[in-house]
């Protein structure tokens, strides 16, 4: 079935384009046949709406010879034959249509016999530019369709990534745990699974509640606590209502991430990373704070990690989420802004 | 008796290290350090014949702390980023252990290591190596330098210009100038071909600091630079630096 009945809206845009068609064939056909008013609308009302039934047929020949598929030539050739089956059945129509009009209006069917090289001629390049209008539009739907994939596989890409280093610095560590304190070293195992196992489930979803991408934060940032030790303090302040918003996954993680990377890492005596979360109405507000060596080489400090949640906001909210790097002597903030895709707050 | 020093920020990391070094018998721990800078220090002060050294640390990285302590020592470098260029170390840093390691690797870096020490160091000097291993298209963002026990750090805009002198060059920077062992040429390869000139077999300027050309002598002229100093252009040189100014 043609895409474009699925829709009353679509068939009824349809039927306006056609009753403007249909009034330039009725002033064609009334010049060329001396018609009067009555029987203008009497024959070219039914032949517009025959048309307008068999030019939706277009819809199959562009499908079944998409250009590209074959040669230009060929792709006209089959145009052309198919154009001229399309004119010869609304022809065949409008004799019918004539012959029986004949007994209303007396002599029609012989006035008419000069607007049939109009009609024909009509007929013909109508089914042409619909053949054409329907060629375009499945590219567009194509090349929409082949966007949509690209943003989804780059989005899956994007969440999939769990930071090689950090998996191979926490193994490392787990290894030195072995020896000198096993039972910390399986608490560390348990722990880097359950971060593995809940980011990649986690990953695999659109929307998450907040409160488990918190959890999610906890497990990693207890996983990194036994690599820095004293090195990584936290502090964390969240809104009771933040927990409820509905956010994609994997979105504060990589930001916690890079304070520990860039920051944390770089100062000999570490330092206090602040994580504070702000619901407002509508709106959630989250900002990772961390402490960092301004000597540091610069290189370190731009990650993909931003470019990549940033563009992951993009992607979703458009304008609607920001995010936003404030750089002072020694403090690194991001602030993350974002709509609250959840539950009203119960007391707002 | 082979006297080693481990370079980590990690407690954890060192703690392997130790525990895998204290079974060897002719090895004994001397020290740790936990960032790059300390690193220089007790290398210069206690001079261990092996280090263990990480990359990525606090102050300085690994790569910076080779460069500065010399290959006279033998380096371990031990990291969990596969990503550096291991065909340079091939050739002057004896191994190269990726974390998480199992003892039995570490006793091969250790052979190498005794091989190492058996024979006489090569002389590949350190900066090559690090401009060897820099991935391409990156350039320096910063030059180390030692004085003493001192570092100095100098982030690349701040140097106005450098000069030849024998083997060590003299990096101009804010009025103060710093001895370094390296070629000037080594040193213009790794720093951004876009922004410094080689505008004499000896000098090397930071376009930035370019105030004027005055001409000198019939084949040369005179580099005026921002704060009042003066470089020799030699006539490749001017044809580089206008090539580049014209860009502008």
């Amino acid at each position: 079935m043609h895409p474009l009945l699925k829709s009353w809206k679509h068939v009824l845009q349809y039927l306006s384009v056609w009753t403007v068609l249909g009034a330039m064939l009725g002033f064609m056909l009334a010049v060329a046949g001396h018609f009067n008013l009555a029987e203008t609308v009497a024959i070219t009302a039914p032949i517009t709406i025959a048309l307008a039934v068999v030019c939706l047929s277009a819809w199959f020949v562009a499908r079944s010879s998409p250009p590209g598929s074959i040669s230009a030539w060929r792709v006209r050739f089959r145009m052309g034959i198919a154009a001229m089956f399309a004119s010869a059945v609304v022809l065949a129509f409008a004799h019918v249509l004539a012959k029986a009009l004949n007994v209303v209006f007396p002599g029609l069917e012989a006035r008419f016999l000069p607007a049939v090289p109009v009609l024909g001629g009509m007929c013909w390049l109508l089914y042409l530019l619909s053949i054409t209008l329907h060629h375009l539009w499945i590219a567009m739907e194509r090349s929409k369709r082949a966007e949509l994939l690209s943003r989804e596989s780059e989005l899956k890409a994007l969440k999939a990534q769990v930071n090689p280093h950090f998996l191979f610095n926490s193994l490392n560590s787990i290894s030195a745990l072995t020896s000198v304190d096993p039972a910390r070293a399986r608490d560390m195992c348990i722990r880097l699974s359950d971060f593995l196992r809940n980011s990649l489930r986690l990953g695999e979803r659109v929307s998450i509640p907040f409160a488990e991408e918190l959890a999610l934060l906890t497990t990693y940032l207890e996983v990194e606590q036994v690599r820095f030790g004293q090195r990584l303090r936290i502090a964390q302040d969240f809104d009771s209502g933040c927990a409820d918003c509905d956010v994609p996954p994997l979105l504060v993680q990589p930001l916690v991430e890079n304070a520990i990377k860039h920051g944390i890492a770089t100062l000999v005596d570490g330092g206090e990373i602040a994580l504070t979360g702000r619901r407002n109405g509508q709106n959630l507000r989250v900002v990772v704070e961390n402490p960092f060596d301004p000597d540091a080489p610069a290189t370190r400090r731009t990650g993909f990690g931003l470019v990549s949640v940033r563009n992951r906001l993009e992607a979703r909210y458009g304008g609607a989420a920001r995010l936003q790097i404030e750089v002072g002597d020694k403090t690194y903030r991001v602030i993350l802004s974002l709509p609250c895709g959840g539950k009203e707050p119960e007391h707002a | 008796m082979i006297r080693a020093a481990i370079v980590d920020d990690e407690e954890l990391a060192r703690q392997i290290l130790r525990e895998y070094l204290n079974s060897e018998e002719d090895v004994q721990v001397i020290g740790e350090s936990t960032n790059g800078f300390d690193a220089v220090k007790f290398v210069s002060e206690r001079k261990p014949d092996l280090i263990f050294l990480d990359v990525q640390m606090p102050k300085l990285d690994g790569f910076e702390v080779l460069e500065l302590i010399g290959t006279d020592i033998a380096v371990v470098f031990v990291t969990a980023y596969d990503q550096y260029a291991m065909k340079a170390f091939d050739a002057a840093a004896v191994d190269y252990l990726l974390k998480p390691f199992d003892a039995e690797r570490f006793r091969v870096a250790m052979q190498r290591v005794r091989r190492r020490l058996g024979e006489k160091m090569q002389a590949v000097s350190a900066s090559e190596l690090k401009n060897a291993a820099q991935p391409p298209g990156q350039y320096a963002q910063r030059l180390v330098v030692k004085d003493g026990t001192r570092v100095h750090v100098i982030p690349v805009d701040q140097l106005d210009y450098a000069e030849a002198q024998d083997d060590y060059i003299a990096l101009h920077t804010g009025g103060k100038s710093y001895l370094k062992q390296q070629t000037i040429t080594s040193l213009s390869e790794s720093l951004d071909p876009g922004r410094f000139v080689r505008v004499h077999r000896s000098f090397l300027v930071n376009l930035e600091r370019v105030r004027n050309i005055e001409p000198y002598t019939k084949d040369t002229r005179l580099a005026i630079l921002s704060n009042g100093a003066q470089v020799p252009v030699s006539r490749a040189g001017f044809v580089r630096l206008k090539e580049l100014m014209g860009e502008r």
